[in-house]
């Protein structure tokens, strides 16, 4: 299992777009993976999930891999949040 | 409405309404619902779980068939931000909290798939609804869509893909991407029971060229699939069922139009200039970056109205970052440089209810416009520095929305300079001389026009909203809706003073109001001295064909007439007859050869009452 902390950057926050990518991203790998918020634990692969955070920028949030290719997953969905998920800032 | 007494013979209904988007359709109509979807729980045997889940996962595929070719085509027409919702809807039916669950519960209460359907998104809706995060309450539609898409494919599993392309849409109301999906299927044209010009169908409808009716108040409730309906989106009306004298009327007409739209293309290229010189300036009114195409197709110089609201309901208006603003609004500037394009500050309230408003009992005479802006710097400042910026990279006008006094102007005025001071210390460069002007769309601005005239840049009278309040009429309330009167003396005077008052002062005057794409309105407006027109794309052309066709001074003298005119109708009746002596006008081609007649609104009410 592995555990990263990541923060929200781009401005608005994981909105439709970003959440989109998310889920996307996360649904090419066989691992589990879990967000956790302020002690609420959603599904990574559920769009309705990742929108539920409402995570706003500057958000802190918690992704949980669990599997076989747990590191590329990570390293896949740590990337898009790094990026701010492509938004122009 | 008056009874025929011809048997078998359905009765022949017309409905007046908005136009939203130009053109002829006549065929079959296609009541589509949008219905509150009630679902029976139905139970099932063991032996039939497996052929509903069966059922259920046809239901599925065809339903991301479907968000599949609308997300492509919101991509191409309404940009990536757009498409993102259907994307995200696509992603809820594969989302195990959907999906899965859905399955689940089939088996496990054995019952119908509509049911668990509707269950278990019901579920997800109530929790958002109840959520105090604005986001998340909008998201509630999307998750209603996925389930009546999903339902609608369990039902009726070919009805979508049974509408036949040769169909007219009727619905209570529509999307953009109901639009999509139907122009996809190559149907002949869209009309709904509610909507305005500048909401989300008629918008989509126009930049796909569907020709689109709105505001048709109660049309839903009196057709039924397969009725004949012609649809008119240039006046703006439906005929159901129409008599064979009617019918062979629009298709003079449709070939007309089509044939006028052929003859169109040597205008483009052509200025919108007077038999004796008088040089107009037309430009369009556009929100999308999507709809830049249209502006060389139909020959626009510039943009006289580019309206901001679309980007931030897209986003919500507070997740509508400066830098994100800059970036839309540079790609604007530059692709229509060197002309000029005019960014109307967020315009909220009225009938452009966002999140953060709140319920009010009168809203058009509430919290809306300038109003909101100063109220709300989190919403005018980041507007207003991406404004500047991007008046680096090419011609800008900014333009305000209803403002009602001047004080309320000069507040906004010190705003605007410490904005500029702020630029000026982050070093951040932008034209300083960008011009600044306000919407005379109000009758206390327009009455003070000489006043203002002294303190701005240039004028954009709005038609719409000015008649509305002129007249104390809504037209969207159907009790008074016919005394909404475009081309009302009294608005007719009001313009005619806001124009005066800026020449005197040596400011334009734009009208940015339905008024300036209507060509029968072209010549009084015209002859008023009026400097620009501002209107949808695509009704330029025929603008143009009739200032083409006239001397200034003529225009002159009908104005003059127009303005002393006792009634809208005599005005109308005033026009139409200049129109046909001037060989142009709309109407006056398409109606050439028919008994003549009022105008528009006056001609439906007659062939109504016959």
């Amino acid at each position: 299992m592995i555990v990263r902390e990541v923060v929200v950057k781009n401005k608005s926050g994981l909105h439709t777009r970003p959440a989109s990518m998310i889920v996307r991203t996360a649904s090419r790998f066989k691992s589990d993976f879990f967000i956790e918020k302020d002690g609420y634990e959603i599904n990574g692969k559920s769009i309705i999930g990742v929108m539920t955070l409402a995570a706003e920028p500057g958000a802190r949030l918690k992704l949980v891999f669990d599997g076989e290719d747990e590191e590329e997953a990570a390293e896949a969905i740590v990337a898009l949040f790094e990026q701010g998920f492509g938004e122009i800032e | 409405m008056e009874q025929r007494s011809i048997q078998a013979e359905a009765q022949e209904r017309i409905f007046i309404g908005i136009p939203a988007a130009p053109g002829i359709a006549i065929g079959p109509a296609y009541l589509f619902n949008k219905w509150e979807v009630v679902v029976e729980a139905r139970r099932i045997s063991e032996a039939e779980v497996e052929a509903e889940l069966e059922r259920f996962e046809q239901a599925v595929q065809r339903a991301e068939r479907d968000l599949n070719k609308i997300s492509s085509v919101a991509r191409e027409k309404l940009g990536e931000e757009s498409a993102s919702v259907f994307e995200a809807q696509r992603l809820m039916l594969h989302d195990a909290s959907v999906y899965d669950r859905i399955r689940e519960y089939i088996q496990t209460h054995r019952c119908n798939a509509d049911y668990a359907v509707a269950h278990v998104l019901d579920e997800h809706i109530r929790r958002l609804e109840a959520s105090n995060n604005a986001y998340l309450r909008e998201r509630v539609a999307d998750l209603i869509d996925v389930k009546e898409r999903l339902i609608r494919h369990l039902r009726r599993e070919k009805l979508l893909s049974a509408i036949d392309p040769e169909h007219i849409i009727v619905a209570e109301n529509l999307s953009a991407a109901d639009v999509v999906l139907f122009s996809r299927r190559g149907i002949l044209g869209c009309a709904t029971d509610h909507g305005g010009p500048t909401s989300h169908v008629s918008i989509m409808a126009r930049a796909l060229g569907v020709p689109a009716v709105v505001s048709l108040h109660g049309l839903s409730d009196s057709v039924q699939t397969g009725d004949l309906i012609i649809l008119d989106g240039i006046q703006g009306r439906v005929v159901v069922n129409p008599r064979p004298e009617t019918l062979a009327l629009y298709r003079t007409r449709q070939e007309r139009y089509r044939r006028l739209l052929q003859d169109q293309q040597h205008l483009i290229p052509l200025p919108a200039e007077t038999l004796d010189g008088h040089r107009f300036v037309l430009r369009a009114n556009l929100e999308l970056i999507e709809e830049l195409d249209l502006l060389k197709k139909f020959g626009a110089e510039g943009i006289g109205l580019f309206r901001t609201e679309v980007l931030f309901l897209m986003r919500g208006p507070l997740n509508v970052s400066e830098d994100y603003q800059l970036h839309v609004y540079r790609q604007i500037v530059e692709r229509v440089k060197p002309n000029p394009t005019t960014f109307r500050l967020l315009d909220l309230g009225g009938d452009k209810m966002l999140p953060i408003a709140h319920r009010e009992h009168n809203p058009f005479l509430g919290w809306r416009g300038l109003r909101v802006l100063l109220d709300r710097p989190e919403l005018l400042l980041p507007q207003l520095r991406a404004l500047l910026r991007a008046s680096a990279y090419g011609p800008i006008r900014i333009l305000v929305p209803m403002v009602t006094a001047l004080d309320e102007y000069r507040r906004f005025q010190e705003v605007l300079e410490d904005v500029k001071a702020e630029l000026r210390a982050r070093g951040e460069p932008f034209d300083e001389a960008v011009p600044v002007g306000i919407m005379v769309e109000v009758p206390s601005v327009a009455l003070m026009a000489d006043l203002f005239a002294e303190e701005v840049d240039f004028f954009s009278i709005g038609t719409n909203d000015l008649t509305q309040y002129t007249l104390a009429v809504d037209r969207g309330n159907d009790l008074v809706a016919p005394l909404y009167e475009a081309l009302h003396p009294a608005v007719l005077r009001l313009v005619k003073h806001t124009i005066d008052a800026g020449h005197r002062h040596g400011i334009p005057v734009s009208l940015c109001g339905e008024l300036a794409g209507d060509p029968q309105a072209t010549p009084i407006l015209a002859g008023m001295g009026l400097d620009e027109f501002s209107a949808a794309s695509p009704y330029l052309p025929e603008v143009k064909r009739v200032i083409r066709a006239m001397q200034f001074r003529e225009a002159q003298e009908l104005a003059e007439q127009a303005l002393q005119c006792r009634t809208a109708t005599e005005v109308a009746t005033l026009v139409n007859a200049w129109l046909q002596e001037h060989g142009c006008g709309l109407l006056q081609y398409m109606q050439a050869d028919e008994p003549t007649a009022g105008n528009g609104r006056a001609e439906a009410s007659s062939l109504q009452e016959s």
